[in-house]
């Protein structure tokens, strides 16, 4: 009894005083995503990467618009949106008090403008993605004059693009030859 | 019996709740003066949700010293805890659970199943969360929860604590712009350490690694970097971290580019 006694005082408590006391995570624990909005380009490489589809983005042409969802009723921590993103806007914090009473509060949404397309004017991208892939040119060496000379070309979407090209095709008499009229 | 039915067959709604039951509710979260009964309704999960309740039962986080208790049958529960994405085959067993559950009582939607579906939201036999066939009181996220989220889940049901998670919207304002990262390392070596880093420890810790090595490589500092490297080396005191950061060191002089991969 009393060689008992002495092992229950020797051990202690093992309980954790959880609720009244926060617990720290374990090094590495992957918990809510922490977003950053300033630092999303909004160019949709986490809403592909999910397993879950826990992030999903819709683009709205006619407002302009694209928003950004994600549901952390449906994340599963994997943290592949960690792994893509370019500009480290989302990053899997410790946090992990995460339980609500409503459905609604378990959704985080941002909304982002969509730039116009310099031909036919209709919203195609983010603006700020296209800010993003100026940056990187400058990034890779490419002078700054020069780089903005480029946005010139990045502000067309792929549907006039690929119109200019035809058109530029067609100039040259290449494609009336099999029987393609632009 | 027709084959086809007027409705699609994932179509479900919840069961409502009668006015009655929801004014005892009320009460019942208010003030519990004893005991709150648990019963545990798997309803298509993967088990890891059961583990982790299990592990919230244990001496360390000893759930039973709040008086929260689980219970081997419906008709003794207060709270059912659902876990799953709520399957075709264990939708009757869960509605019968909730059934025989006596009439206050908090449904708790347990992991990403139980909340929403989780990974499994579009498959062919899943309803998608338990919110889709019953009420659903409190919505426990996580793929699994740990313990600790779980012992603050059911604070949250009893109004032990206040909720910490709110919807949020974002709205992009003026003329934002993102920088990029690492402006001092060309762009070429950056993804090559990225890539290597990430080969050699995974895509989480890899990416840790190379963006640590990164910091050091763009650090105001007269050392050379080599020292600071073994440096920071020391400080680790990690052999695997070792290896990867002299692979990557490698890649920054040169010596294996087009060797390792």
């Amino acid at each position: 009894m009393f060689k008992l006694l002495k092992e229950v005082f020797r051990t202690g408590n093992a309980t954790v005083r959880y609720p009244f006391a926060p617990l720290p995570a374990a090094p590495n624990f992957r918990g809510k995503p922490h977003y950053d909005a300033e630092r999303c380009i909004a160019c949709a490489a986490c809403t592909i990467a999910c397993p879950a589809n826990a992030l999903s983005m819709t683009t709205d042409v006619a407002a302009g618009k694209r928003t950004w969802e994600i549901c952390f009723g449906r994340c599963v921590f994997c943290g592949r949106c960690e792994e893509v993103c370019p500009t480290q806007a989302i990053a899997l914090s410790p946090e992990y008090e995460l339980a609500v009473l409503d459905r609604a509060d378990l959704y985080q949404t941002a909304e982002f403008r969509l730039a116009s397309c310099r031909i036919c004017d209709t919203p195609f991208a983010p603006r700020k993605e296209i800010d993003y892939v100026v940056a990187l040119l400058v990034q890779a060496g490419l002078p700054e004059a020069l780089a903005e000379l480029r946005r010139a070309m990045l502000e067309i979407c792929p549907a006039c693009k690929r119109q200019s090209q035809v058109s530029r095709e067609a100039g040259a008499g290449g494609l009336h030859q099999i029987g393609v009229t632009p | 019996m027709s084959l086809q039915s007027a409705t699609p067959v994932n179509a479900a709604s919840p069961q409502s709740e009668r006015e009655q039951a929801a004014q005892l509710k009320k009460t019942l979260l208010q003030d519990i003066r004893r005991s709150v009964y648990v019963f545990r309704v798997d309803s298509g999960g993967c088990n890891a949700c059961d583990i982790e309740i299990f592990a919230a039962l244990t001496p360390v986080f000893d759930v039973e010293r709040f008086g929260i208790k689980v219970v081997p049958s419906p008709r003794h529960a207060d709270v059912i805890l659902c876990t799953g994405a709520m399957t075709r085959a264990m939708r009757m067993p869960a509605l019968r659970a909730y059934d025989a559950a006596p009439d206050p009582k908090i449904v708790i939607a347990y992991g990403a199943c139980g909340c929403t579906g989780g990974i499994f939201h579009d498959l062919y036999c899943v309803w998608g969360g338990i919110d889709k066939i019953i009420p659903v009181d409190v919505y426990i996220p996580g793929c699994p929860p740990t313990p600790a989220a779980t012992i603050y889940g059911f604070a949250l049901a009893l109004g032990m604590l206040d909720q910490k998670l709110k919807a949020s919207q974002y709205v992009e304002t003026g003329d934002e712009r993102v920088a990029v990262n690492h402006p001092r390392i060309p762009y070429d070596l950056r993804i090559l350490l990225e890539r290597e880093a990430r080969r050699m420890a995974g895509y989480r810790q890899g990416r840790e690694i190379a963006e640590n090595f990164m910091a050091l490589l763009e650090q105001d500092d007269a050392r050379p970097i080599a020292q600071r490297v073994t440096e920071f080396l020391a400080r680790e005191n990690d052999p695997r971290l070792t290896e990867i950061v002299h692979s990557l060191e490698a890649i920054c002089t040169g010596e294996s580019v087009g060797t390792n991969r």
